[in-house]
């Protein structure tokens, strides 16, 4: 009797553990790593090769993303625009797309590809020879050892590449306006200052923030929740990068319903 | 290795926050190495200027709007400029608001004063402040309008309380401005069509409503005198009838361009409905036609919105481009 | 002050490796844990370091109860014990040097000059010399377990656990190893814990043997009473006759 009466909140226990299990342990790696933070002793050496593996190895890839999308939005706005609005609202569609949209969200996407795949595949690898073991053995925690010097570079570095990534968009999209639109420098710079708000730029720097910590922070939980030899990282950096993709997606519309 | 991280790492930092400052400053558009300095004016309205828009003298960009704000007791706007030090200022300086281009961004012109003697400018009460007057846009062009229409049909309203031969001179004068009016919008637009054909067709036609509708009330008030004397009620009405009847197509005509047209059709044909029903009133024998129109503030305001007709006209003439934008979106 | 297991449970899922495992280990000595592959050796020996926390029952080192220790009282203790992991565990992105030095680094206190003389100590106690700007990847694989007992006894630990610090390798380099375990309980006087399934190499360096069976000691022991044993898992596995077993049962049935 007393079984029965108690079965739904059996059923309702089991299937919220099952459920809540996955939120705990994201829960828990967010905790431990703002626990770890106070290890500077541990991070802080280690944070320099992370920001330049995670941000000066990434611009590479960023501006040649950057590049290629200036030209084409210079060359789309002008298809469109082209008998019906003035030539130099290129310059308004080239600056605001990249500053607000394009810059960041292509640089997250792109770096989502190479840093979350190599974040987790080392974290995943780490694991699964029982590097990881060995950190706690040396007394390393490892959230300080791999996590924190990972996020904190994410943090810094995606939103210093994402503006260089947009300032290489707005040039590319500019010398495209010039050589093949016949457009004058003055006029794609009346474009592009006529709708600039300084809140455009903070607007992609809390974007790149964002993304910087979810596409680390992905690729660490999957790294670290890795079983299975080879076959497991191979699993969760595929993950990652999926998930870390997915994320940025769902943060830039959270963004753009929050903030604009 | 060690050492070329730590330069790499600075350099991009470095050179992604040189990135993001300098760039938004200039395109915020400020002037690097030049000296600036702010300049306050003060409006009774400021339209859709904003922060960051243009300031400029005779057409010479040398700066930009820093601050807009409501004066804290809400009676005027604050506007702020940040402008080129050295650009000399005209002495009797004044500021106008007004659209740049057809795509909705404005600007603020340093002007002379004297040069814009009927713009209402809004006189501040400190000496370095400068006086401003935003030009009303479409959508006040329209609203006067429609006031015009509002105040006819009080007007009409008032037809049941009485009527005097001074305000009949005064009201005859009015119908005489409006006709004045519409024969310089319909020359304008002629002006003006061959560049915009089709809005222009759409506006003359609209035009020719006006005056049509002021020429029948002209009709009207020449009638007025005769009226004292023979009683010709009749043929009075059906003239107002014909006036409010123009001006209602006016307004439909106006439907068909812009959403922000439509409330205040509904409005205007309310009020017709209004003015229908007051002169069938009329004409069933209730009330004197004597009583009709001796209410002088009415006349003023009727007067006073004619004479903002008349500044946007003029306003019109000079920036065509800044009406016709409505063919584009 | 030693280790000491009590009672230990630790279920993974429906799994329960550990069944009520009790041992302890005197200072000074060696011993062998044997068993099968999956018997729960290494989870066992997790426990020791607190990687894994046990289900129920405790496990004590220098009298601390590991399972409930605070997090830096936990790093203290760490300190104090030296793993060897099954494959060594290198850090892929270190050198063998800095792979020997990061627990030193941990600790604190000590210059760099310092620092690399330890670790030139513990290389030349492994008989790695010279390796110290390899990466891990460029060493063999009994060359990487040396280099993983150096890292564990960089920081001069009380206790050193091996993980089958002998699976895999050829004859000559067990034999090797198992010298190096004997060689750091005489030089180094650290109480050691092994757990293998090695026979040849259990019998060569420990003072006494434990099995594991099930999920509890089936068997504690000298090699000498492990060799003259009579119980029949303890026998099949120490032959590595799965048949043993069978064969007993059945002598048992026909003289009963």
């Amino acid at each position: 009797m007393t079984t029965r009466l108690l079965a739904p909140f059996t059923w309702l226990g089991s299937h919220g553990l099952s459920m809540t299990q996955g939120l705990g342990n994201w829960g828990s790696l967010i905790t431990d790593t703002v626990r770890a933070l106070r290890h500077v002793d541990v991070w802080g050496r280690l944070l320099l090769p992370q920001l330049a593996r995670i941000g000066v190895d990434s611009i590479p890839i960023a501006l040649f993303i950057a590049t290629f999308t200036g030209i084409v939005l210079a060359l789309q706005a002008s298809y469109t625009f082209t008998g019906a609005i003035p030539l130099y609202f290129v310059g308004v569609l080239v600056g605001k797309t990249m500053i607000m949209e394009l810059g960041p969200v292509l640089t997250g996407l792109a770096l989502a590809g190479r840093i979350g795949a190599n974040v987790a595949a080392e974290i995943g690898s780490m694991k699964v020879t029982e590097q990881i073991d060995a950190l706690e053995t040396l007394a390393y925690p490892p959230n300080a050892y791999l996590v924190v010097p990972r996020v904190l570079a994410g943090v810094i570095m995606f939103p210093a590449v994402t503006i260089l990534a947009i300032g290489m968009g707005i040039t590319s999209g500019w010398v495209t306006s010039l050589q093949l639109l016949d457009m004058s420098t003055p006029q794609f710079v009346r474009g592009l200052t006529l709708f600039f708000f300084p809140f455009d730029v903070w607007f992609a720097i809390i974007k790149a923030t964002s993304f910087g910590l979810v596409v680390t922070l992905v690729g660490c939980f999957y790294g670290f929740h890795t079983t299975g030899g080879a076959e497991g990282v191979g699993r969760s950096t595929t993950k990652a990068v999926v998930v870390s993709s997915m994320l940025i997606l769902v943060l830039d519309a959270f963004w753009a319903v929050l903030l604009l | 290795m060690k050492r070329r991280n730590e330069t790499l790492v600075g350099l991009v930092l470095v050179l992604g926050v040189v990135t993001a400052v300098f760039g938004s400053l200039w395109l915020q558009g400020w002037e690097f190495g030049r000296t600036v300095e702010t300049v306050e004016a003060v409006f009774s309205d400021v339209g859709q200027a904003a922060e960051g828009n243009a300031v400029k003298v005779r057409g010479v960009r040398i700066g930009r709007i820093d601050e807009v704000s409501v004066h804290p007791e809400g009676e005027f706007v604050q506007v702020v400029l940040r402008v080129d030090a050295d650009v000399p200022r005209p002495p009797d300086a004044a500021v106008v608001l007004a659209p740049e281009s057809m795509f909705g961004e404005w600007q603020a012109e340093i002007v002379s004063r004297s040069l814009y003697p009927h713009f209402q400018f809004l006189d501040p009460n400190e000496p370095d402040v400068l006086p401003g007057y935003a030009l009303p846009d479409i959508s006040r062009l329209t609203a006067t309008a429609d006031r015009i229409s509002e105040n006819l049909a009080d007007l009409s309203d008032r037809i049941g309380i009485a009527f005097s031969e001074e305000t009949a001179e005064n009201l005859a004068r009015t119908i005489q401005n409006v006709e004045g009016v519409s024969d310089r919008l319909t020359q304008l637009i002629e002006q003006q069509a061959a560049t915009f054909d089709v809005l222009a067709a759409r506006v003359e036609e609209a035009t020719g409503e006006i005056g049509r509708a002021a020429t029948a009330s002209r009709t009207t008030f020449d009638h007025l005198s005769d009226l004292m004397a023979t009683g010709e009620v009749e043929m009075l009405l059906t003239d107002v009838r014909d006036v409010a009847e123009g001006l209602q197509s006016l307004t439909q005509e106006a439907t068909t361009t812009t959403s922000e047209f439509q409330k205040m059709a509904v409005r205007a044909e309310s009020t017709f409905a209004r003015v229908d029903r007051i002169l069938g009133a009329a004409e069933d024998g209730e009330g004197t036609l004597g009583r009709l129109l001796n209410d002088p503030t009415l006349m003023n305001e009727v007067e006073a919105t004619l004479v903002q007709l008349q500044l946007l006209l003029e306003d019109v003439r000079e920036n065509p481009r800044r009406y016709l934008r409505l063919s584009i979106f | 002050m030693t280790i000491q297991l009590d009672d230990l449970h630790k279920s993974f899922g429906q799994k329960h490796v550990l069944r009520g495992f009790s041992l302890e280990v005197r200072d000074g000595e060696t011993l062998t844990v044997l068993g099968p592959s999956g018997s729960g050796k290494s989870v066992m020996l997790k426990h020791i370091v607190g990687l894994l926390t046990p289900d129920r029952g405790q496990v004590l080192v220098d009298g601390q109860n590991v399972g409930e220790l605070e997090m830096n009282d936990l790093y203290d203790l760490r300190r104090k014990v030296g793993y060897v992991f099954q494959l060594a565990a290198l850090f892929d992105s270190l050198s063998v040097a800095d792979n020997v030095g990061l627990g030193l680094h941990r600790v604190g206190g000590f210059r760099e000059d310092q620092i690399r003389e330890r670790v030139r100590e513990c290389l030349h106690l492994v008989d790695l010399e010279g390796f110290e700007d390899r990466f891990p990847a460029e060493l063999s694989g009994g060359q990487k377990k040396r280099a993983g007992l150096a890292r564990a006894i960089a920081t001069k630990p009380k206790y050193l656990l091996y993980d089958e610090p002998t699976t895999g390798l050829d004859p000559l380099t067990k034999a090797v190893i198992d010298q190096l375990i004997l060689k750091m309980r005489q030089e180094l006087g650290v109480t050691g814990l092994v757990i293998t399934h090695d026979m040849e190499s259990a019998y060569r360096v420990s003072d006494r043997i434990a099995m594991l069976y099930e999920g509890r000691r089936r068997f504690l022991g000298t090699p000498d009473e492990i060799r003259g044993t009579e119980d029949p898992v303890v026998r099949a596995f120490i032959e590595g006759d799965p048949q043993y077993l069978e064969r007993r049962e059945t002598t048992v049935e026909e003289a009963s």
